[in-house]
């Protein structure tokens, strides 16, 4: 195992698209973040103790874009091996087919997760700059955000970890479909589409059954500090969700692995 | 066949047409999602009109004379005029209620909310203007008040004049209202429309109205008839229900008016054509993405890029041919993806409440609608060439698929959560802007959907200079660079 993880590890180290890839997702995830903030102004309330702003959630919008580099990345990391032929040496140092997978989930997903950090730390830290600027402040009723505040802290931890599932998701998606083009396709549709369905339905149910049983809507419920137990799925079990989609792409993706033909 | 030395210009270019087509119905995965992208467009559109629900109707809705839903709301004061004749009114005052609050003479068929009229008027943001029927809007002099103004029936024709000062008049227009009784009511009028607030709370965009009260004074107030009559008696109520109620006093021939509510076409804020063709057309656009990165990219992966260099050096017609062909190909399955949808959802949508008064039943033939469907397939067509231009410049297909949804699908999602002012930009800088051609209904104030933040032509617009861009810098790369 710890030869096949120093083996995946050296692969993805050494391919020059994986730096640009966690570079993306750390600028990706900031940039849209101190965008989004930049966009909001309390002066769009009725009146600043009417607002109910979630800064928190806000300033973590990035990770929408920070997740599609992500996503790249887990499919690549498969992918890539079927498109260069590099499958076969792989396969013919590491026989046990689980083992390969594993260990590049066990890379992937570390990486990711640094990348995530270091993104959603910049999101928070431009929250802080930014939101007082735009009306957001003490006075107003927005203390400066902070990861020693409980809610907050659970959103920046969940965002990570949220990021780390989409990789795993993405890697399982690219085990099973073994397609570059196909793969980035299905997840990015998985992702994004669920919440575009939710804002074009009119009907608040199914409005609310799209938001549980998106990855993306369910995985992102996460990030809510503001009216947490109004939220069609709660931070934690949506998250859950998101690891089922993840878990059940992993498993189908580790079978195909084992039983078919590279 | 014979051996030819090479020819340039059309001939050639069939060729390379042909060899491209060849390249795309030979790839089944290529062919199966070009069905898929028209059976799928259709079948999202059947389950999500089937998930719609609109209750407008339960309401009462007025409709003006061309069957459009209107609002007709305001304070009459008004008098039969038998026959032809004129109104004349001085507006001496308007108070600041509204940029488009209304006060000025009416010619209208009765009393009734929804008929016919034809209306001189002072705004104090629009000027002077001479409005009928819900859809006439003529400017006249943008000077403030006082103001004289002046309707005159003739037959079905009413004209309205302008003046300064009651003895040079100017026309401002004409207008015809068919099959106006012989006694109409004509008189003074004022509304203001309501007070439009958009807010946010929660995070998300909420649309508030309050009525607003709008007051104005007249004087040299006179109804003149061709025929004999004994003058007239003013009487006054308010059109329709105005969110507040209307008022009137006069005193030695100065008359003022409060009135509230508005006199305008009132479209509704759902745009029944959209919501059949949106949801389908955001699924094909993925299908249609990673089809067009791809028919370049293979090129790259396999190495058939050299075979197809060869075979013809010159790059540029190469390129070209790649984006007739795939562009072609996406434009006939996107017609008649969007065909089938808007033909297949709009039945479904009339049975669950989005059917006249409320809606007005959308026909292949209008301009807007037919806008909207042709409209769709050639913004389909269009992504599809991007898609083309992005895989030829970054020959990667994950990183060009990634790239053209980030700037097709994701604006649309942060559109939802920004403020309209920054949706509206988003709009405007993405290629995201390009389904606003799916838009039948004009743009209100009260409309907050990504797509309704830009004009439908202009939203296309921005699509078609991503296109050009993209395909021209892949024109650049691909001649520079080694394949």
């Amino acid at each position: 195992m710890t030869w096949a993880l120093q083996a995946e590890w050296t692969k993805l180290r050494t391919l020059p698209s994986t730096v640009w890839l966690v570079l993306g997702t750390v600028v990706g995830t900031v940039a849209l973040g101190a965008a989004a903030i930049a966009a909001v102004d309390i002066a769009q309330c009725p009146s600043p103790t009417e607002c109910f702003e979630d800064t928190t959630k806000l300033s973590l919008t990035g990770v929408w874009l920070g997740q599609v580099t992500v996503v790249v990345l887990g499919v690549l990391a498969m992918t890539g091996e079927y498109g260069t032929r590099m499958i076969k040496p792989t396969l013919a140092a590491v026989p046990e087919r689980r083992t390969v997978l594993v260990a590049k989930a066990v890379v992937v997903t570390a990486s990711v997760l640094v990348a995530g950090a270091v993104g959603v730390v910049g999101s928070i830290i431009a929250g802080r700059i930014l939101l007082p600027g735009n009306g957001f402040t003490v006075a107003n009723g927005y203390p400066p955000l902070s990861l020693t505040d409980g809610p907050t802290l659970r959103a920046a931890v969940g965002t990570v970890v949220y990021l780390g599932l989409v990789a795993l998701l993405s890697l399982g998606v690219g085990a099973v479909v073994r397609d570059t083009a196909s793969a980035v396709t299905a997840v990015l549709s998985l992702l994004y589409l669920v919440p575009l369905a939710a804002g074009l339905v009119t009907d608040p149910q199914w409005h609310d059954w799209l938001d549980r049983l998106g990855p993306m809507t369910a995985g992102l419920a996460v990030q809510a500090t503001e009216r947490v137990d109004q939220l069609p799925i709660g931070p934690w079990a949506g998250l859950g969700v998101l690891a089922a989609y993840a878990g059940a792409a992993l498993a189908v993706g580790a079978l195909v692995l084992s039983t078919r033909d590279a | 066949m014979t051996d030819r030395p090479e020819v340039a210009g059309r001939d050639g270019f069939h060729r390379l047409l042909l060899a491209e087509w060849t390249k795309l119905r030979s790839v089944p995965r290529w062919v199966l999602t070009v069905v898929a992208t028209v059976v799928v467009t259709a079948l999202v559109a059947l389950l999500v009109a089937s998930s719609s629900n609109a209750d407008a109707n339960e309401h009462r809705v007025v409709v003006g004379p061309d069957g459009q839903p209107v609002s007709d709301e305001f304070h009459f004061v008004h008098q039969p005029l038998p026959g032809d004749g004129n109104v004349t009114a001085r507006v001496v005052t308007q108070d600041d209620s509204n940029a488009w609050a209304k006060a000025g003479v009416m010619v209208k068929e009765g009393t009734e909310s929804g008929s016919p009229y034809a209306a001189m008027m002072v705004t104090p943001g629009n000027g002077l203007r001479l409005q009928a029927n819900f859809s006439t809007d003529l400017a006249g002099a943008a000077e403030a008040e006082p103001r004289w103004l002046r309707l005159t029936r003739s037959g079905s024709e009413i004209t309205g004049y302008e003046s300064p000062d009651g003895s040079v008049w100017s026309k401002v227009g004409m207008v015809e209202l068919d099959a106006l009784p012989p006694t109409v009511e004509v008189g003074l009028f004022v509304a203001s429309p309501n007070d439009v607030q958009i807010h946010r709370q929660l995070g998300s965009i909420g649309v508030g109205e309050t009525p607003t009260a709008g007051k104005a004074t007249f004087d040299n107030v006179s109804v003149v008839s061709a025929q004999p009559s004994k003058p007239g008696a003013w009487a006054d109520l308010d059109v329709g229900q105005p969110g507040t109620a209307g008022a009137s006093t006069e005193s030695d021939g100065m008359f003022t008016v409060t009135g509230s509510g508005d006199v305008a076409s009132d479209p509704p804020d759902d745009d029944v054509v959209l919501i059949s063709l949106s949801p389908g057309v955001l699924v094909a656009v993925l299908a249609i993405v990673a089809l067009g990165v791809v028919f370049a990219t293979s090129e790259y992966n396999r190495g058939m890029i050299r075979t197809t260099l060869a075979a013809s050096p010159r790059r540029g017609p190469v390129l070209a041919a790649k984006a007739v062909v795939i562009g072609g190909t996406t434009f006939v399955a996107g017609l008649l993806a969007s065909v089938s949808a808007f033909l297949l959802a709009q039945p479904i949508l009339r049975a669950n409440g989005y059917g006249p008064p409320a809606f007005p039943e959308p026909s292949l033939s209008d301009g807007p609608v037919l806008r909207a469907v042709v409209g769709t397939a050639a913004a389909l067509a269009l992504i599809a060439v991007l898609s083309l231009g992005a895989g030829v410049i970054l020959r990667r297909s994950a990183g060009a698929i990634a790239g053209v949804l980030v700037l097709l699908i994701l604006p649309l999602l942060v559109a939802h959560a920004l403020p309209p002012g920054a949706a509206a930009w988003l709009m405007r800088l993405t290629p995201a802007g390009g389904f606003a051609i799916q838009q039948t209904v004009d743009r209100s104030e009260t409309a907050l959907e990504p797509w309704a933040m830009i004009g439908p032509w202009a939203g296309f617009g921005v699509l078609c200079a991503y296109t050009a861009v993209t395909l021209g810098v892949a024109f650049w790369l691909l001649r520079r660079r080694d394949a």
